[in-house]
């Protein structure tokens, strides 16, 4: 026990920035498990005597347009991030990291295919595209997981076969082909762990950015509609306000996205540091 | 010489890429389930209608003959016509693209003349009071989405100190507009002397711009700085320190070796700027190419996209190529 807290010690120490996102990341992890215990008000109860309220006693962050209660929304909101990001990595990574590894091991047409498909992605502004899939394949929230999924595929392929590519180089691959391993167990024991650390430390940024691009695509009015507690719909709700100065509605569901952003860009920060210790101290 | 047979090879490479984006389009828009001689008859159109506008349109053949007519049609620099308003859609996109190239641009260079200084100072003073700032910035211009930014922008600027002037447009109301040379507001009326028009233009573009540059400035300054650290470190560096060359000398040479990788990175990031701008135009009413593009996305308006998504693939290719240029006449290795 002693031993473990005194690791944990370390690990903070070696990447305060990495631990601190973690920190703020599991915070809205629990919000999001917790909201219907911490939110004061139901999040799509309407309060009609007081719409637009400022923040107060009774509305901690004051009320919408529809006069819900912006703060228990945004506490509700948590649930719609994980909710969207969680099952997006979890597609990104089954599918890229398999295909990244055969593509950069196997070389030959497999490459070339994911090359050319991954230069598309890349000559196109990804919420465009992700907004043109969408619009044309129906709006529902699993379409919106999908389309943002398909974008990460490519990123996880791209990043497990850049690490299987200089591995392929390092002679640990051939001495193991010369051992007499057959392709399965080279491609699962001997490149998969190795390939996994640039994966890995992908996470969190791989999730920052779906939570960002999940939110945008809600603002523009694609996905999750309005009455629901999500925080780009609450941002969209609240974007007319904002001129005439009601900025509780807008900026304050902007801000938890914020946070969230940022805290898990500084949890892949500290993970990248920690898994890579010669880039330590540097930026992404 | 070289950049012209860099451009063919460009030219090559890129045909494939832009007939996968333009098959991806064309099928997107034909398994959407819309049905386009519907959109286009309108509400009040009987089955007759529908079916003559089926059969004009050559939506009766098989798909892949669809698809060789539409690229044959594309071939003679025609995009076909906007199902919503019948309108010529390359008309329709170019009128548009100055405002959104205005922003874009205006904002990518302001964004790359804070980021890259920064990201060498930074690599140079590491953990410094500059290295510290560069990374908080570049760790909200991350995570900020465009959304919020633009919105909290306005309310302190707008809103607040009435500073800026309301996010609606790219002039004043009682302001006419320059005649149009450039498309370019800004520049138009500079070119015809009109400092009225010149300064209610600027002033518009200021919020959009900054916002765009924040966006572009944030990924920017980590890869100038992670790159430029490398260089640092690297062999031909510390030779040079050792040789005693003064550091005025060496931050040239770090600066030269620097470039490369951050311009061809910087070129790929402007590409993602200009789904960024979708939604700043959506915010300040701006009325470019990209809010066009995103309104006839919403509202299915299926010929408007597919000459859209082709523009857009055409402009990052067009950077892309410039990027290598600007690249070959830094670095004497990629001009071979």
């Amino acid at each position: 026990m002693n031993t473990a807290l005194r690791r944990a010690k370390a690990l903070i120490l070696s990447t305060p920035v990495g631990a601190a996102g973690l920190a703020i990341v599991l915070l809205y992890a629990l919000v999001a498990l917790f909201a219907p215990a911490l939110a004061p008000h139901p999040p799509i109860k309407a309060f009609a005597d007081s719409v637009l309220a400022a923040p107060d006693a009774q509305f901690w962050f004051g009320t919408d347009g529809n006069g819900m209660d912006v703060f228990s929304r945004i506490l509700y909101g948590a649930r719609y991030a994980f909710g969207i990001s969680i099952p997006v990595l979890a597609i990104g990574m089954v599918c890229g990291v398999p295909i990244g590894l055969i593509a950069g091991y196997r070389g030959g047409w497999v490459d070339e295919l994911a090359l050319r498909l991954m230069d598309v992605l890349r000559v196109f502004p990804s919420i465009v595209l992700a907004l043109a899939i969408v619009a044309a394949t129906g709006q529902t929230l699993a379409n919106v997981v999908i389309v943002i999924a398909i974008l990460d595929i490519a990123v996880f392929v791209r990043v497990v076969r850049a690490e299987v590519l200089t591995l392929r180089a390092s002679g640990m691959v051939d001495a193991a082909i010369n051992a007499g391993n057959p392709t399965w167990r080279i491609l699962l024991v001997h490149l998969l762990p190795n390939s996994l650390r640039g994966a890995l430390a992908q996470m969190p940024i791989r999730m920052a950015w779906a939570v960002r691009v999940s939110a945008t695509l809600a603002f523009i009015g694609v996905g999750v509609q309005v009455p629901e507690p999500e925080w780009g719909a609450m941002i969209r709700e609240g974007s007319e306000y904002v001129i005439s100065g009601e900025w509780w509605v807008a900026l304050l569901p902007g801000t938890a996205l914020v946070i969230l952003v940022i805290a898990l860009s500084m949890l892949g920060d500290g993970l990248s540091d920690l898994l890579d210790p010669r880039r330590a101290g540097r930026a992404r | 010489m070289a950049v012209l047979r860099l451009l063919i090879r460009r030219l090559f490479f890129a045909l494939p890429i832009l007939f996968g984006i333009l098959l991806l389009t064309f099928l997107l828009v034909r398994l959407s389930g819309n049905d386009p001689a519907g959109v286009l008859a309108g509400p009040t159109a009987t089955g007759e209608d529908v079916i003559r506008i089926t059969k004009q349109l050559q939506l009766d053949k098989p798909v892949w003959q669809q698809f060789i007519a539409y690229v044959n049609t594309l071939a003679h620099g025609d995009l076909g016509r906007s199902w919503l308003s019948d309108k010529p859609v390359v008309r329709e996109l170019l009128i548009r693209l100055p405002a959104t190239l205005e922003m874009v641009i205006g904002g990518g260079i302001l964004g790359a003349l804070i980021a890259i200084p920064l990201g060498l100072r930074a690599a140079l003073r590491v953990n410094g009071i500059l290295d510290h700032s560069s990374r908080i910035l570049s760790l909200i211009g991350f995570g900020a989405p465009t959304i919020f930014l633009g919105l909290l922008l306005i309310y302190v600027f707008f809103y607040l100190f009435g500073w800026a002037p309301p996010p609606m447009g790219r002039l004043d109301l009682l302001t006419t507009a320059p005649p149009t040379i450039t498309g370019s507001y800004l520049i138009d009326a500079l070119l015809t002397g009109n400092w009225e028009a010149a300064r209610s233009a600027a002033a518009r573009l200021v919020l959009p711009c900054v916002c765009v540059a924040t966006v572009y400035a944030a990924p920017l300054i980590a890869q100038t700085r992670a790159v430029a650290m490398d260089v640092l470190a690297s062999d031909y560096a510390r030779y040079a320190r050792a040789c005693g060359l003064p550091p005025r000398d060496i931050r040239r040479m770090v600066w030269r070796n620097t470039a490369v990788p951050v311009i061809t990175y910087g070129a790929t990031e402007l590409v993602a700027l200009f789904g960024a701008a979708a939604v700043l135009e959506l915010i300040f009413s701006w009325g470019g190419v990209s809010q066009f593009g995103l309104m006839a996305i919403l509202k299915g308006d299926f010929a408007v996209v597919q000459g859209f998504t082709l523009l857009m693939s055409l402009i990052a290719m067009a950077i892309f190529a410039v990027a290598d240029i600007v690249v070959m006449s830094l670095d004497p290795r990629a001009r071979k």
